[in-house]
């Protein structure tokens, strides 16, 4: 069995959970920004930052989320995405690491994860952007057929 | 036609649907739900969504798996509810 008979179809759903990921948290955040801003604040590390980085976080998801309309930009794009997703876990293992009363600060309905869930929800995030590089690398290297993405 | 549905269409789509759901999940969940927090022992304060009818009145005591649950983040304000 062809394992990657139909990567066209894996890149176009992988690219479309993405924006709707990033499109989602990035608008609720932007619609509760001062909560945001407080929980940020709460963090020891960035509390200083916490008004810049309250709008910077939704600020680059939205444009990663643009980014995706751009073909010529999708692997860059998966690139950035993993890196936002293993910058979000890095957080979420520091915070548990330092104990800190800190709830989450995501956005939408990913807030109401405990830390625990939301490791595992990004972990698999990170494990489809990297699926996503590989099989975007194959196409590329002229290991798999190109097509329409 | 197709190649242009995929690459333009479909994602702009996506971007108008996922802020479209951000309202919509906003609107669901402050209207039925509120967010309590509660003090884990290992982990620290945690926040969990539960529903309205925990408010800072007399009554049965909210918890979440065992542990009593606050309306603030200071855990100085239990939630309680209505005996039914």
């Amino acid at each position: 069995m062809e394992p990657y008979k139909n990567h066209s179809g894996l890149l176009t759903i992988i690219k479309l959970l993405f924006i709707l990921l990033f499109g989602y948290t990035a608008t609720s955040k932007l619609i509760h920004l001062g909560q945001f801003e407080e929980q940020l604040g709460r963090f020891p590390l960035i509390h200083s930052h916490a008004s810049f980085i309250a709008w910077a976080v939704p600020t680059v998801e939205l444009v990663v989320a643009g980014l995706y309309m751009i073909h010529r930009f999708f692997l860059m794009v998966l690139y950035g995405s993993l890196s936002l997703m293993i910058v979000f876990t890095g957080y979420i293992l520091t915070v548990l690491l330092f104990g800190e009363n800190i709830p989450c600060s995501c956005g939408g309905i990913v807030s109401s994860m405990g830390w625990k869930t939301h490791i595992l929800f990004n972990s698999l995030w990170i494990a489809l952007a990297v699926l996503g590089i590989v099989t975007l690398q194959k196409v590329k290297n002229g290991q798999l057929p190109k097509n329409t993405t | 036609m197709k190649s242009t549905f995929l690459k333009l269409i479909l994602p702009a789509f996506a971007i108008v649907l996922a802020v479209g759901l951000a309202f919509a999940t906003e609107e669901t969940t402050s209207s039925s739900s509120q967010t309590a927090y509660y003090e884990h022992p290992v982990l620290g304060l945690q926040s969990v969504t539960v529903g309205n009818e925990c408010q800072d009145q007399a009554g049965i005591n909210c918890t979440y798996n065992g542990f009593q649950l606050y309306a603030d983040m200071d855990t100085s304000i239990p939630l309680r509810k209505q005996n039914p």
